[in-house]
């Protein structure tokens, strides 16, 4: 890549705004052909709203989208559709990936193509994926099951896919999420070999190490606007990070040796099925003792979700036993873990921490309904409630319009500041009852920006020391080494080794996420 | 996509129930009795006439055949009466408003046509003493509530004759509504009909419970003519099962009104509806000054408020001289349909020779005679008539 | 695609105050113009006809000066029944439980009241032959009936997750035609000389009339609306239903029920449907007869559906939408046009209003394309 290739695709003035948000001002972008450009922000910085625009989700209300040549003339297109983005070589991989399990590797990169004939030479088209596969050296099976291949197999097939479409211009969307510290490696070749084929690679993250690796040049964003553009060569991490937030950050944390007491949530040999019936947790033991923060490190979909469910109430266990504190709580129902002291903050904010179209206040609620003052006899008393939910948003400082805003309207970090707000008094009055209380945290900072992380991670830490067991699941290897006071490996579905982070690195815990090795 | 099949199974959903949930007609009989009696009434203005319909006149039956009625009034009187009429109302709380509304906007005289508008009528009329109505099929009365009816089961015997003529595998299939007696009624004339001509021939019923149903009538006759069936009558609102034996390949009797008029010649004849007959003589009574209300009646071939239509080319002049024969008995008060001896559908001798039922048994009726095979409420007694 | 310019929908995050106002009233305002369309072409003066729908549905003011409001009465009479389906509706629609069967429930209700009134009486004489008595015994039997026919779905759902979609529906047309059993067999009236149809009521079984054919059931209809509104605001069960209805996983999550809730809330559904047939038999029929399923539990998915599933919304919906049918009557009776005509008329309003809220929930947007995309497309 040099500053003199010809521009690939450019973005001029991009305004678009939703009632009330300024989600893009302004900005520009400029992509040259052979380059990988990191798009940097916070969540909510309009990055996934410009590149909803560029691939023709969204109609800017201002600016111009301009598509260059080999010998980089541009000229003005107008993007109203994916399908006219697709005409124009711009490619998209999804953070969720968009395939069809049920159909092999062929067949979903061949799905919803234009001209695709009636009766199809399946043979063909193999032959035609296994040669793209070939020469940008992204081996897949062409002719497996989309449900068969692993996860970083998947995202070559999204890739494959947006090529095989003719895709000179290809944005991915946080790509390294769900991958090991190894398969975000390769993925880090494979768009290093784009790049050099002269495709302009477009980068989505807000992983600062990631894209001080990957890309050559960084566009930041804030509040809607294009903050910089500048070469990685010429700055580094802790530069970006000030752009991106705006002021000065911390990247550790201040924790102290803390006092670790008995056992309080207690999983002994437990054997669960996912969703799909598959056995997912398999003869799983783990402890959590009272004053510790036990990180849990795995690939995504190696039993986390399983893992969480059982603690919780919300999945049945087929052998072996669930203990919180002394009580063996083995299949009982929901409400009896809540009872018994056990918090849970979700993975999935919306699907299942919040129920985003009712108010904030009702969703603060959802632990302290049941007991007084909130309750009163079967009636609920709606002053109580807000004013209860008005104390926890001054407390954890939630930034909302009041009690009523509806969650969904919330950003992403106020709305898990709502659901520790709300888990962490939960975990207070069971301490009044004199449990010993639990609290389960399943990503608690992801997608969050970069003071919010500060503000969870606090909590987090503050939780522990005060004698709650904590349950750590990260995706960030970063943060359970800094966070933890002893890790776990989970790799399908069982504990790979226990480990305490001092003495361990990120390559160790790597090789035994991908279940290479056990400690 | 899940959200969205769900949202199109519950459209779908609603779209089926509610193409279901229209109500039909209810139609039943009424006793017998005699018209006459004088009262004075100055007509300046053209008489007002309001018609309560519980089906779309498109049925092409039963309300279409009381709409030939109300034509045959304004032919018949031209400028000295003003029809209209309400069609579609279903018999629930809607037709007590629907009846109110026609008696305040001034009609004089308002005709309901279907059973279940029995009470609402009464009740109106209670309120409106000045307005005469006539009320189809029921069985209350009130000074200013007449009753009209017709002994059906007179033409639905010679159309039984016709029918039995008719079949090669002896097997008749017929489409019914309700268990009812006035439906029980014209199973038993068609049977012992269709026994004149063809002495071992069964008639199947299959019960709809719908008066007014198109796709339930079409499949009840579909699966009569799969049985065995060759020729198929009915006792519903509209021309289904006719349609469903034509495309069948199939021969029928129609109902209401000459159907052959809607579906061809394989309708082979149809026990009609003259609504007419009775609706003008009410009328010109009215116009008159000669009219009382009150009265109850039921009326047979030889007044021709019931009738047999004209006969399909497809069948023989010999079959339609003993049709015409046994017509001409009736209207001549030689012989009636149920006079005995009758044997029930489960070997009982009903009625004796010599004995015939009376007006109370017939409107009573829930017994099927031999040669019927279907679901019908009791078994056959023994020993009726007189 | 070679139009100069494409129209396409983008969802809005927030729908403005006035956006959210404005929609339905231009949508009444479309329907009520394309309508007048319509019956121009059936060759009625739409002017003419609108007057006749508002007078059939409210009377007139002449009518008013002289005291007469029976026209508006009427109105009442066919709301009582559209207000319980509705907050029927609402209830299990609020949960996302898609019930269906209201029809059905309305239909057991109204048999299960029957009973009482026919038939109790002669089982147990002791119990005082007097309305106050009578009637509420005859309205607890009735929700009952209405709510045991909708736990045979909730059962079904709760605990062998069967759609209740198919349930509800199917249960529809067993009630129903249950019910034509019976009026037809085994409760026909033995003086009815074989009719289809029970026996009358005894008068002590009657509900008794406020005005016209206007009963206490609109008080009870209206008393149901500010409870269904007390449970949905003001207690645990309606936070839990709300719960429910938004995010089943989060209910899950916050130590909801789920099995207990959803019979619960189908208790409720079906027991305010069940209370509906009580109103339309103890007040309008006084017997079991054709004319109890005349489609009140579907009318009530509309009238929920239109009210948001707001109680309050669902009682004025409901008269508003009882005026449009016994003011359309009119468009028969005054007009001389025929049924079919009255019926689109409805029908077309209803499609506007729920059609017009597409534009509540997104926004229009036309791009233009420039001359060079568009030579190359």
């Amino acid at each position: 890549m040099t500053d003199t290739a010809p521009i690939a695709v450019a973005l001029r003035g991009i305004t678009k705004t939703f009632p009330g948000v300024l989600a893009n001002d302004d900005v520009d972008l400029e992509v040259r052909r052979g380059e990988i450009h990191a798009l940097l922000g916070e969540n909510g910085a309009g990055k996934s709203t410009l590149m909803s625009v560029l691939t023709g989700l969204y109609q800017p209300d201002r600016g111009q989208i301009l598509i260059g040549d080999e010998t980089g003339s541009l000229r003005p297109v107008t993007i109203v559709s994916p399908r006219d983005a697709i005409g124009l070589g711009i490619g998209m991989v999804h953070q969720h990936f968009k395939l069809v399990p049920t159909q092999t590797v062929a067949e979903n990169i061949i799905l919803g193509m234009d001209g695709v004939p009636f009766v199809l030479d399946m043979g063909s088209v193999e032959a035609d994926v296994a040669a793209l596969s070939e020469r940008f050296r992204m081996p897949v099976p062409v002719s497996a099951f989309i449900w068969q291949i692993s996860v970083g197999e998947q995202q070559r097939v999204e890739i494959l896919k947006a090529l095989y479409r003719g895709a000179e211009i290809l944005i991915l969307d946080e790509p390294t999420a769900v991958l090991t510290p190894q398969e975000a490696a390769e993925v880090a070749a494979t768009l290093r070999a784009l790049a050099g084929e002269g495709k302009a690679i477009i980068f989505i993250s807000h992983k600062l190490d990631e894209v001080m690796t990957v890309a050559d040049r960084v566009t930041v964003l804030r509040k809607g606007r294009n903050v910089a553009t500048v070469d990685v060569g010429a700055t580094d991490k802790h530069r970006l990070a000030e752009l991106m937030v705006g002021r000065e950050v911390a990247t550790t944390i201040d924790k102290d040796d803390g006092a670790i007491g008995p056992v309080v949530l207690r999983i002994d040999g437990v054997v669960a099925r996912n969703d799909r019936g598959i056995v997912a947790l398999k003869d799983l033991t783990l402890e959590v003792r009272a004053g510790e923060i036990l990180g849990i490190a795995g690939v995504a979909g190696n039993g986390q979700r399983e893992l969480t469910e059982v603690a919780t109430g919300l999945r049945r266990v087929e052998q072996g036993t669930v203990t919180v504190d002394g009580e063996d709580l083995t299949n009982r129902p929901p409400v009896r873990f809540i009872d018994a002291g056990v918090s849970h903050v979700p993975s999935d904010r919306l699907g299942r921490g919040l129920a985003g179209n009712l108010p904030l206040a009702d969703n603060m609620a959802m632990k302290a309904y049941r007991r007084p003052p909130i309750a009163a006899g079967p009636m609920l008393r709606r002053d109580r409630m807000r004013a209860f939910a008005g104390d926890l948003i001054e407390r954890f400082n939630v930034d909302t319009p009041g009690p009523d805003t509806p969650a969904r309207n919330l950003s992403g970090g106020n709305q898990q500041k709502a659901i520790l707000a709300r888990e962490i008094t939960a975990g207070t009055w069971a301490r009044e009852r004199g449990r010993r209380p639990v609290l389960i945290a399943a990503y608690p900072t992801r997608g969050l920006d970069v003071g919010a992380i500060e503000d969870v991670r606090r909590h987090l830490i503050e939780q522990r020391s005060g004698g709650t067991a904590v349950l750590l699941i990260s995706e960030e290897l970063d943060e359970l080494m800094m966070m933890s006071d002893r890790i776990a490996v989970l790799h399908g579905g069982e504990v790979m080794g226990v480990v305490a982070p001092a003495e361990t690195t990120i390559e160790e815990l790597g090789l035994m996420m991908a279940g290479e090795m056990r400690r | 996509m899940r959200r969205l099949k769900r949202w199109m199974l519950l459209l779908a959903a609603l779209a089926i129930v509610a193409a279901a949930c229209s109500s039909g007609s209810t139609t039943t009989t009424a006793a017998g009795g005699d018209t006459g009696g004088d009262t004075g009434d100055e007509m300046t203005e053209p008489l007002q006439v309001a018609f309560v319909y519980v089906a779309p006149i498109g049925d092409l039956g039963w309300t279409w055949a009381h709409d030939q009625g109300r034509k045959a009034i304004e032919d018949q009187f031209g400028d000295q009466v003003e029809t209209t009429f309400v069609e579609n109302v279903p018999e629930g709380p809607d037709a007590e408003r629907v009846i109110r509304d026609l008696a305040q906007k001034g009609n004089d005289l308002i005709v309901t046509t279907s059973f279940g508008f029995m009470d609402p009528t009464i009740a109106v009329a209670s309120e409106f003493p000045d307005v005469e109505f006539v009320h189809i099929s029921g069985f209350k009365t009130a000074d200013n509530v007449s009753t009209v009816f017709g002994r059906m089961y007179q033409p639905r015997y010679l159309s039984g004759i016709v029918a039995g003529a008719a079949t090669e595998t002896n097997t008749i299939g017929y489409v019914a509504a309700f268990p009812i007696p006035e439906v029980i009624r014209g199973i038993n004339a068609f049977a012992l009909g269709v026994q004149q001509s063809a002495p071992d021939a069964v008639v199947k019923v299959v019960w709809t419970n719908t008066w007014f149903g198109p796709p339930e009538e079409k499949e009840a006759a579909e699966a009569l003519l799969a049985s065995g069936a060759d020729v198929i009558a009915q006792h519903q609102d509209t021309t289904e099962p006719q349609k469903a034996a034509a495309d069948a390949g199939a021969v029928s009797i129609g109902y209401d009104s000459d159907m052959r008029a809607f579906v061809g010649d394989t309708v082979l004849t149809s026990p009609v509806w003259n609504w007419g007959v009775e609706y003008v003589d009410i009328v010109q009574q009215i116009l008159d000054g000669t009219y009382t209300g009150g009265f109850q009646y039921w009326g047979g071939m030889d007044d021709g408020i019931v009738d047999l239509a004209p006969m399909s080319p497809m069948v023989s002049e010999e079959t339609a001289a003993v049709v015409e024969k046994a017509r001409q008995a009736i209207i001549a008060n030689q012989t009636d349909v149920f006079c005995g001896p009758i044997e029930g559908a489960n070997g009982n001798m009903v009625v004796d020779d010599g004995k015939c039922l009376t007006d109370g048994e017939m409107l009573s009726m829930d017994w099927f005679v031999a040669g019927v095979e279907g679901e019908a409420p009791a078994e056959a007694p023994t020993g009726l008539g007189e | 695609m070679n139009l100069p310019y494409r129209v396409t929908l983008e969802k809005r995050l927030d729908a403005p105050r006035i956006v959210v106002w404005l929609v339905p009233v231009v949508s009444i305002l479309v329907a009520l113009a394309f309508g007048a369309i319509v019956l121009a072409v059936a060759g009625a003066d739409p002017l003419e006809a609108y007057g006749q729908i508002l007078t059939g549905a409210f009377g007139s003011l002449t009518a008013w000066l002289d005291g007469e409001f029976y026209a508006v009465s009427e109105t009442v009479v066919r709301t009582v029944p559209l207000i319980l389906t509705g907050l029927a509706v609402a209830v299990a629609f609020r949960m996302r439980f898609w019930n269906i069967g209201a029809e059905g429930q309305l239909v057991f209700g109204g048999v299960f009241a029957a009973w009482v009134a026919l038939f109790l009486p002669g089982v147990i004489p002791g119990i005082p032959q007097t309305l106050w008595v009578y009637l509420p015994l005859m309205a607890v039997v009735a929700v009952a009936g209405g709510a045991i026919w909708a736990l045979i779905p909730a059962f079904l759902k709760a605990y062998l997750d069967v759609d209740e979609i198919i349930t509800t529906i199917m249960l529809n047309f067993v009630a129903i035609l249950t019910y034509q059993y019976l009026f037809t067999g085994p409760w026909k009236d033995p003086e009815g000389q074989g009719f289809p149809g029970s026996a009358l009521f005894p008068e002590f079984t009657w509900l008794p009339r406020l005005t016209g054919r206007v009963t206490l059931g609109l008080v009870l209809a209206l008393a149901a609306a500010v409870v269904v509104w007390l449970i949905f605001d003001h207690t645990k069960l309606g936070y839990e239903i709300a719960l429910m209805g938004e995010n089943p996983e989060a209910a899950r999550y916050a130590g909801v029920n789920r099995a207990g809730i959803i019979i619960v809330v189908m208790v409720l559904s079906g027991g305010l449907a069940g209370l509906a047939g009580f109103t339309e038999t103890a007040g309008i029929s006084h017997r079991l007869q054709q004319g109890l399923a005349i489609g009140n539990g579907f009318t009530g998915i509309i009238v929920a559906w239109v009210a948001k599933l707001r109680p309050g919304w669902i009682v004025v919906v409901a008269f508003l939408l009882s005026a449009l049918f016994v003011g359309g009557d009119q468009l028969q009776i005054s007009m001389g046009l025929p049924a079919s005509i009255g019926a689109f008329f409805q029908g077309m309003i209803l499609l506007f209003i729920l059609g017009g809220d597409v534009f509540t929930r997104y926004r229009v947007k036309v791009a233009r394309r420039p001359a060079a995309v568009a030579v190359e497309g």
